[in-house]
């Protein structure tokens, strides 16, 4: 048995469409007590509609927002899997494919970075990244769509011993940059240390993990708890209209490095785009959300 | 409290002034929407110029909004709809607000102050739509009037529809000077030292719980 050309093809597209269609069940939780938590009448309006329009876009299998943002994909690759066929190929196919058939079809946004032509393909695309996980007979991937809205707001810098008052402080200077912009409430990941690129990835990781889960460490998750209240009290809430509720999540990973110390900071917007599936051996696939 | 309010277009100014920031508005009516950032500068040169527009923009609404549109046996469709990063249209939007005499910009994430000097001005207001609020939005849609500028891809199209109850949306920045984005991100940087001070507390807490030095 493997994980075949077809399956990996079939498996990331649905992973896509599915994130299109329907917000994760953490998230809409997190949105509904938000909704009755939050002191500003505009903030619990909004975060009402956010709601609904999830709720009623799940329900008619419409989209929860027009913009699909670009294909991305996190892989990690269990060493005892037997892959048959091109792997990257089958992603590239499964999303043409996609284009080609979901209802209702998709706008134009993979971009041209030199000249800004938009089109449903382009150079790279999907972006997909590989990691492995030794001796499982199984591959994960996290499709993960990123759009302009929430995209842009993502920063790095690095840091040379730094304290954690420094990469707090930065983390709150980022927030602070992205204000009203990126469709809070958000989800906020941080990556600290290893390398330039490495610490974006991890960031990336922290803001794809489930809600409830606090980082495994108690200084990290500590860290991940008063980030969320500080991001919360600057006021911007839903929308960026005002209110208590600017974040769902703050979640922090970190790396060792040396004396250097890349802080990478990114967010997902409300809808919180972030679908996962499990493809065994066997043929068996596991969704988890 | 902030009130509720059914408008029909095309808007007076003074239903216009009546609006506060907080305020919720549903539209209905004909209005104008793109997504495009090629769609404002290409509205901008023909205002500049004096060319005549393929569509009437004087006294609107525009929606910053996203749109995929279709023909279907000789109709025009806007199967769905979405609000876009209005702050990308910043340095259109003071000229355009003025000279086409706008009544309500909608979007997300607002404008910046100056849009908000022409609105109070001409007697504008911004109104904030959810992202992420698509199928809500799409289900307003009752006709689309015209599709203009079809050299241009899908969402970056002049669209001229008639909605009806298109909302809720939220009044950013009203035609009195007020906008919720300049004032929270004042508010925001004023609490940011209280912030910071707050974060410090909590670390130096964490420490002593571990038993480290803060």
């Amino acid at each position: 048995m493997a994980v075949t050309y077809e399956l990996v093809k079939e498996v990331t597209a649905r992973l896509y469409e599915t994130s299109l269609r329907k917000i994760p069940e953490d998230t809409k939780q997190a949105l509904r007590a938000a909704a009755g938590r939050d002191r500003s009448e505009t903030a619990r309006k909004t975060l009402r509609i956010m709601v609904q329009s999830a709720e009623a876009a799940e329900r008619q299998q419409h989209f929860v927002c027009s913009d699909s943002g670009v294909p991305v994909y996190f892989v990690k690759l269990g060493t005892r899997v037997q892959l048959v066929g091109d792997f990257k190929r089958a992603i590239v196919d499964g999303f043409a494919e996609l284009v080609r058939t979901i209802s209702p079809p998709l706008l134009q946004h993979v971009t041209h970075p030199l000249t800004l032509e938009r089109g449903y393909q382009g150079k790279d695309m999907p972006i997909v990244t590989y990691d492995l996980i030794d001796g499982a007979d199984y591959v994960e991937i996290t499709c993960s769509p990123k759009a302009l809205g929430s995209g842009r707001w993502a920063a790095l810098e690095i840091f040379s011993f730094p304290s954690l008052e420094t990469i707090e402080g930065y983390v709150m200077q980022v927030i602070l940059k992205a204000g009203s912009q990126h469709c809070p409430p958000v989800v906020i990941g941080v990556g600290i240390g290893g390398t330039f690129d490495y610490a974006a990835k991890l960031a990336k990781e922290a803001m794809l993990r489930p809600f409830g889960q606090p980082h495994a460490e108690p200084m990290v998750a500590a860290m991940e708890e008063r980030l969320l209240k500080a991001a919360n009290a600057t006021g911007f809430g839903p929308m960026g209209t005002g209110g208590d509720t600017t974040a769902m999540a703050v979640h922090v990973n970190y790396a060792a490095g040396h004396g250097f110390t890349p802080v990478a900071v990114c967010f997902n917007c409300w809808i919180n785009r972030r679908t996962r599936a499990r493809l065994y051996n066997s043929g068996l696939v596991e969704y988890a959300e | 409290m902030s009130s509720t309010h059914q408008l029909t277009l095309p808007l007076q100014e003074a239903q216009v002034r009546a609006l506060k920031t907080g305020d919720l508005v549903y539209l209905s009516g004909e209005l104008v929407m793109t997504a495009g950032l090629p769609t404002h500068q290409r509205i901008l040169a023909c205002v500049q110029s004096g060319q005549p527009l393929p569509l009437n923009l004087a006294g609107e609404v525009l929606l910053q909004f996203g749109g995929y549109n279709r023909e279907v046996d000789g109709r025009m469709q806007v199967v769905y709809m979405n609000p876009t990063t209005s702050t990308r249209f910043n340095p259109y939007m003071p000229t355009l607000i003025r000279k086409l005499g706008l009544r309500a910009v909608g979007g997300k994430g607002g404008l910046d102050a100056e849009s908000a000097r022409a609105m109070q001005e001409s007697g504008c207001v911004y109104l904030s739509f959810p992202g992420g609020g698509c199928t809500l939005y799409s289900g307003a849609i009752r006709e689309v009037l015209a599709v203009e500028w079809r050299d241009l891809i899908l969402h970056y199209r002049l669209m001229r529809l008639r909605v009806e109850n298109l909302g809720p949306g939220t009044v950013g920045i009203d035609a009195a000077g007020n906008s919720l984005y300049d004032q929270l991100a004042a508010q925001a940087a004023q609490r940011l030292p209280e912030i910071l001070e707050q974060l410090r507390r909590a670390r130096a807490q964490a420490a002593a719980s571990r038993g480290a030095p803060s």
